[in-house]
């Protein structure tokens, strides 16, 4: 498993810095027009994007400068989401590929559905979608209503509504989280083609992130078929919260280096734009880009974490919560920096400061994850965390 | 090196003084570690036993008559001593331990001072009621303030294991960020975080560390 001070992640990011000067291009096309995506798919970030994920005992991975990248650690991922949301957030949102829906089957997935799942992906470019949130009680696990009804043939019936499922309207395949009964036990997802009658998606108009298409998604009564409710062969306890919980943490350093990579991106654009700085302006770049520094070694530091034991959260949640407001304070700055009509004269900043205004929900909310960090710390998990890692800074260093 | 979490150790479960000694043990045996503009906080063993004065990266002799001790904190863990003295007069000799690697371990003694603060404020907070069960550690707005100083920790934690070489900017921003999270902090203990002799006056002893040391980054 890499680890942020290895060689071979400078290769990565490199390479998805090269690559996502074609993301920059197409991004305001994009904005304007999110089908733009379809028109993009031999971009050789595109094209990595819509494998990332798929671990490389199903295929041979992309050769980047002689090293092979699958995309399956935390690790690598926020390499990849930082560098590509640094050029454009919209379209590495609206690319093909396995993301979220791709780490929920890489934990709760048995061996058949991993296969199922992964033979679809490396097929053709699949959009794939992730939908847990819900109108009225958000992505609140305890509070899901989505019916998940067991057939005695071992398939099962979807009924309810989702809302704000990124890429919902293009997906082919999806994985919904559903009720399969009263308890917080009684949690699941499964795996639905979104071909199946009673599975309807329609666009939801945003400010920001429109290349993510957030789709409200009404499920009436969608057959999945045997087979494919997920973590069936797990124990019960480890079907539901335990599992999803794990699924999220997984995930989240990848939100955060994408809140970083808007951030990272504002900031160059503003030394793009302008030569001459005073004094005063001067200190306030300075700030910002030791600000992204910092930030950018706790994101690393959650995937890392993440990556040695998925059950814990809380840097994740840490790096979520700082990413997303540096994100947000980096493009005000830009745009005080430029000065008066800043958004209205540099549309691309204009689309920064939008998309990063959305990262503040994606994953959770900023409170959400303040909950989760202050509950670490009232059950003793962040402390013995902190021992364990000041162990290892007492061990000889690997970077 | 181990300076910089040793010292953060000391910090945690000792208190500053401790920590002040361990640290000036570890970088600067026998020295008297003063700032780039001639300030000190140091304890009254380190000040009795050294040498030869540290002077923001260049080692130069004693000059006892031009140190004042204008100030000293009486503080959990040892009381301490804010020293002055003039910029010295001769040329020094350049010290192996340059300004950012003392900056970076005084860092790591603020990380232990701060997350010390924090277990003190759930302590305290854990033990006043509100109404007849509920306490002020569980109110929502105590959460979320306690849980912003633990993400201001943890990624102070992430920058200083992440420190190589001529890295001073970055330690002066988490000594920034330690200041910011322990105004929150002593904020949650409203008044009796402002009694002198108590963690709110260590807090600010570890604020006049980030005046006397840092360069550039004001101190919050």
């Amino acid at each position: 498993m890499l680890s942020p001070g290895d060689a071979s992640l400078h290769r990565l990011r490199g390479q998805m810095r090269e690559w996502g000067a074609d993301f920059r291009d197409r991004a305001l096309e994009l904005d304007r027009d999110p089908r733009t995506i379809r028109r993009c798919l031999d971009l050789p970030a595109v094209r990595f994007l819509a494998a990332m994920g798929v671990p490389r005992r199903y295929r041979r991975p992309e050769l980047i400068d002689g090293h092979a990248f699958d995309g399956a650690t935390a690790v690598e991922r926020v390499v990849v989401m930082e560098e590509l949301a640094r050029a454009d957030v919209g379209m590495l949102v609206s690319a093909p590929g396995p993301l979220l829906a791709g780490v929920l089957v890489q934990v709760t997935g048995d061996e058949r559905q991993r296969e199922w799942f992964y033979e679809r992906v490396l097929d053709r470019p699949l959009w794939t979608c992730f939908a847990l949130t819900e109108p009225d009680h958000g992505s609140d696990a305890a509070s899901l209503r989505t019916s998940l009804t067991r057939r005695p043939d071992g398939g099962a019936v979807l009924r309810g509504a989702k809302r704000y499922v990124g890429n919902a309207v293009r997906a082919q395949v999806a994985a919904v989280f559903g009720r399969t009964g009263a308890s917080m036990l009684g949690i699941g997802a499964a795996l639905v083609e979104t071909s199946t009658p009673g599975f309807h998606a329609e666009v939801i108009d945003t400010i920001g992130l429109r290349g993510a298409c957030l789709s409200a998604v009404r499920l009436d009564d969608v057959e999945v078929p045997a087979g494919m409710v997920l973590g069936q062969h797990l124990s019960p306890s480890r079907r539901g919260v335990w599992a999803f919980t794990r699924t999220f943490n997984l995930l989240r350093p990848g939100v955060a280096a994408i809140a970083l990579g808007i951030a990272r991106g504002a900031y160059e654009y503003l030394l793009a734009s302008r030569r001459l700085w005073t004094r005063g302006e001067q200190h306030h770049l300075d700030r910002l880009r030791r600000d992204l520094d910092g930030t950018r070694a706790l994101v690393l530091s959650a995937a890392e974490a993440v990556d040695a034991e998925p059950g814990e959260g809380h840097l994740a949640s840490a790096a979520k919560l700082r990413a997303v407001r540096l994100a947000e304070h980096a493009t005000d700055l830009a745009c005080a920096l430029l000065g008066p009509g800043a958004r209205l004269d540099h549309p691309l900043l204009d689309k920064m400061v939008r998309d990063a205004r959305g990262m503040e929900f994606v994953e959770g909310t900023s409170n959400m994850q303040r909950l989760t960090i202050f509950h670490s710390v009232l059950s003793g998990r962040l402390d013995r965390s902190l021992s364990i890692r000041r162990s290892r800074a007492a061990a000889p260093s690997r970077r | 090196m181990t300076a910089g979490p040793d010292c953060y150790r000391a910090a945690r479960t000792g208190g500053l003084a401790p920590a002040l000694e361990s640290l000036t043990a570890a970088l600067l045996p026998g020295a008297l570690p003063y700032g780039p503009a001639g300030h000190a906080v140091t304890t009254a063993t380190v000040a009795a036993s050294a040498t030869h004065a540290w002077f923001d990266g260049v080692r130069h002799d004693r000059e006892p008559e031009g140190e004042r001790t204008p100030a000293v904190a009486a503080v959990p863990g040892g009381p301490v001593l804010i020293l002055r003295r003039a910029a010295p007069t001769a040329v020094g000799r350049p010290s192996a331990v340059p300004h950012h690697a003392w900056l970076s371990g005084l860092a790591w003694l603020r990380l232990g001072l701060s997350e010390a603060l924090r277990l003190s404020c759930m302590d305290y907070l854990g033990g006043r009621r509100v109404g007849a069960t509920a306490t002020l550690l569980h109110q929502q707005l105590v959460k979320g303030t306690v849980a912003e100083a633990v993400a201001v920790h943890l990624e102070a934690h992430a920058v200083l294991r992440a420190l190589d070489g001529e890295a001073s900017g970055a330690a002066e921003r988490v000594h920034r960020l330690i200041t910011g999270a322990d105004r929150e902090l002593v904020r949650l203990l409203g008044a009796s975080g402002y009694v002198t002799g108590g963690v709110g006056q260590v807090a600010d002893a570890s604020e006049l560390l980030a005046d006397a040391y840092c360069r550039q980054e004001p101190p919050c």
